[in-house]
């Protein structure tokens, strides 16, 4: 069966109530989601109105499930901080635009550098998306606020930049100069904190001694920012002494 | 309905006040972490209405705490998934509570075979007696549901409350599959007007 994009288009509507049976309706129906910004915007509207109707439905579930709830969770591991290399391309917060926030933040020119010598280095179509991807989303971090750009350097060589959006517990992280690794080691980041230390992911290789920028979400006060040289693959938890640890102001 | 008059106002605090949103979301970002105060703050703000819609969708009460238990779980496993950018994060959560109930419930009447419970089309609002601390919600919602058309508010609450399927309320309403997808997305953009949401 064959639907026009106006059939398709008025699924929003039981797509944003769980409505659709899986299969292939709901399969075409996903695809075009992913590139109908009005569409991801009524489903983000529709999806309130659910949460208005399930606060309506509030009702008080037995009290000894408290207790059987956070006894469980404490026994659950939880996935780690999602680390990105690149942009979601889903995203539906709008372009920034370059100039602004290129005349804004005078500081981040080493941050434009090497965003700019990637794209000079890019040489296939995806190899170019990934890096404009990856653009977006560091000028979305620095058109936020209260961004806050931090430069330290690290004790075996090379300096790490990191931009801060305390307000969106993000930040992005590239490097400059750092050591070359031999096979089987990797560069690997953390957020050092409490309760816990996380892993905000691995750096990506550098090309001409700079790293992609490696986007981490997660952060929140009192969280320290961690570098360790790691085996292939990263650590669960750090296995070296830091050679940067810098305090992060959230 | 004027979005400004003073229920409107009372509806935002009481379930979509954007400071309370932002503190629930800064919850979620502290029980991302692994931090169980924050989690447990999260639970006791959101446990009612997570509860209370899969109670609504699975009916059976020893069934819906099990669900709700799962949720719940997979909130705190996953919370470093939750991006406030897409949405709040009572939204998150609740959108993975309905998706819950409606798994159970599909998985569970394709292997009974599949029954229509029509009660629910003349009796949406017949379990609010047992609702706790949500009147004002209730009340909004409730008068918002009341704005739409017959089709519109019995579809919107089959598929929502009832946990059916868009064909299946096409057939329960006996209207077309084309009329159905229309009729909600038309209820729901009243309701999202009514409600003030954005």
């Amino acid at each position: 069966m064959r639907f026009l994009r106006h059939d398709l288009h008025s699924l929003v509507g039981p797509y944003a109530l769980d409505a659709l049976e899986a299969g292939s309706e709901r399969d075409r129906f996903i695809r075009h989601l992913s590139r109908c910004q009005s569409c991801a915007a009524e489903v983000k509207g529709f999806r309130e109105v659910a949460t208005a109707m399930a606060f309506a439905a509030a009702a008080e579930p037995p009290a000894e499930l408290r207790d059987r709830v956070l006894t469980a969770a404490a026994r659950t591991r939880q996935l780690p901080p999602e680390v990105r290399t690149h942009a979601r391309p889903r995203r539906a917060r709008g372009s920034v635009p370059w100039v602004p926030w290129l005349s804004g933040v005078v500081a981040t020119a080493s941050i434009v550098v090497a965003v700019l010598f990637g794209f000079a280095q890019a040489h296939t179509r995806d190899e170019l998306n990934q890096l404009k991807a990856e653009n977006q989303a560091i000028s979305l971090l620095l058109s936020a606020p209260q961004a806050k750009l931090l430069t330290h350097t690290v004790t075996n060589g090379g300096v790490a930049t990191v931009v801060l959006a305390a307000d969106r517990h993000e930040l992005a992280v590239v490097t400059t100069g750092l050591p070359a690794l031999p096979s089987g080691q990797v560069y690997q980041l953390w957020l050092i904190g409490k309760p816990k230390t996380v892993s905000a992911g691995l750096l990506p290789p550098a090309k001409n001694g700079q790293t992609p920028a490696v986007l981490a979400t997660g952060v929140v006060k009192g969280d320290t920012l961690g570098l360790t040289v790691e085996p292939a693959g990263g650590s669960a938890q750090p296995t070296t002494t830091p050679i940067l640890a810098l305090p992060l102001p959230v | 309905m004027n979005p400004n008059d003073s229920d409107a106002s009372r509806f935002k605090s009481a379930a979509t006040d954007r400071r309370g949103e932002r503190d629930l979301d800064l919850l979620l970002v502290h029980v991302a972490r692994g931090d169980t105060d924050a989690f447990e703050a999260v639970y006791d703000r959101l446990v009612g209405p997570v509860y209370g819609v899969i109670r609504r969708v699975l009916r059976d009460p020893s069934q819906s705490e099990e669900v709700t238990q799962e949720v719940l779980l997979e909130v705190w496993r996953t919370a470093a998934r939750f991006d406030p950018a897409v949405g709040g994060a009572a939204t998150w959560v609740l959108t993975i509570a309905h998706r819950r109930a409606i798994d159970r419930v599909r998985s569970a009447t394709a292997a009974a075979g599949r029954e229509h419970k029509t009660a629910d089309v003349h009796t949406p609002h017949d379990e609010v007696a047992e609702a706790v601390e949500a009147s004002l919600d209730r009340e909004r919602v409730r008068r918002c549901l009341e704005g739409l058309t017959d089709v519109q508010r019995q579809a919107i609450t089959l598929a929502y409350y009832g946990g059916h399927s868009y064909r299946q309320v096409a057939e329960l309403l006996t209207v077309t599959l084309g009329a159905i997808k229309t009729r909600i997305r038309d209820g729901l953009i009243r309701m999202r007007d009514c409600l003030g949401v954005s």
